[in-house]
């Protein structure tokens, strides 16, 4: 099952929805502001309306709780700016089908990619310094540390349903993955410059963001985690 | 009696009237209610007994036992804020989870 959190995704989400149709999928729309609401609806695309604005991780987890409850055995995060490739989404769950993962991220930049996305220098640099201490802790590379296309197995939405980091979800609950033994593999995924809407990480505030995930690893790093 | 003593001694009686008013009207949790003790009490034993205070400030290395009793207060305040703190966190994070419970149960109820 597909879960796409939507925050002020007017422009982009019925494109994003046609697109990965064939599979099982639910909208988590996100208090957004705008026209989101009534599209979801006069489509009828599932989805639910979260009563106020959580936040991209409380959106996330909602979707992984409503996998649990209504028991998919994988749960795929997906944009809903356009940004992901639903093309990539079987390479993503194969090692999980497979059995030789709990949990995959869709990466930009491992080999044999043919992907167009060109991010900024600064956020290149920021995104390997963080996967430069996820390394230094727990030994594991992870290259697309900030990717939000990821597939989790059961075991992961059921832990994600407990536990999911609300600021800076994706390093940070990488890296606890990490730490609590779970396997996780990259895959390669094509992504493309997002569509409409805004990244909610804009440039100037790179800097502050690698210093906050670098800051959530390290606390993740001394406090005492179990499943 | 130095007017001091009486002045906090004052203070705390004042202090616990409100406590106890709010416990019995329910405004305030019984669990809640004891860090706001703390500061009464802190008040009545330094009204109490001011010289074993005086010495003990002075032993602390304290000139004036005014800037020991700040420093208590304040160090009390500090800890009565980061409790709370503490169980705003685990607040937010109860509402994050109804908000996310009501929002599923509201999305299944309405496809019925």
């Amino acid at each position: 099952m597909i879960i796409i959190p939507a925050h002020n995704e007017e422009k982009s989400i019925e494109k994003t929805i046609n697109s990965i149709k064939k599979y099982d999928y639910v909208v988590i729309n996100d208090g957004s502001t705008d026209q989101t609401e009534e599209i979801l609806e006069k489509n009828n695309y599932n989805h639910i309306n979260l009563c106020f604005n959580l936040g991209i991780g409380g959106a996330v987890q909602t979707g992984y709780r409503y996998a649990l409850e209504n028991d998919y055995d994988i749960a795929i995060q997906f944009d809903a700016d356009g940004q992901h490739d639903a093309n990539s989404i079987p390479e993503l769950i194969k090692p999980i089908i497979d059995g030789e993962a709990d949990f995959t991220i869709g990466s930009r930049f491992i080999k044999k990619n043919s992907t167009n996305f060109k991010s900024s220098f600064m956020r290149r640099v920021g995104i390997r310094l963080i996967s430069g201490v996820i390394f230094l802790f727990s030994r594991k590379r992870i290259y697309d540390t900030t990717s939000g296309f990821r597939a989790a197995n059961r075991e992961v939405i059921e832990y994600f349903t407990e536990h999911y980091p609300k600021e800076y979800p994706e390093p940070v609950s990488d890296f606890e993955l990490l730490k609590l033994k779970f396997r996780v593999i990259e895959t390669p995924a094509k992504m493309h410059e997002r569509e409409a809407g805004k990244s909610s990480i804009h440039t100037w505030k790179s800097a502050y963001y690698v210093i906050n995930v670098l800051l959530s690893i390290l606390i993740v790093q001394v406090r005492r985690i179990k499943k | 009696m130095t007017n001091l003593q009486i002045e906090m001694l004052i203070a705390a009686i004042i202090f616990f009237f409100i406590i106890t008013i709010s416990l019995a009207k329910n405004r305030l949790s019984i669990g809640s209610s004891i860090a706001w003790f703390l500061l009464p009490i802190a008040f009545i034993l330094i009204a109490i007994f001011p010289d074993t205070v005086n010495a003990f400030a002075n032993w602390l290395g304290f000139q004036m036992l005014s800037n020991f009793i700040f420093l208590v207060i304040i160090g009390l305040l500090i800890l009565i804020c980061f409790f709370l703190t503490v169980s705003n966190s685990k607040q937010q994070d109860q509402i994050t989870k109804l908000n996310q419970e009501v929002s599923i149960l509201k999305a299944k109820n309405k496809k019925k």
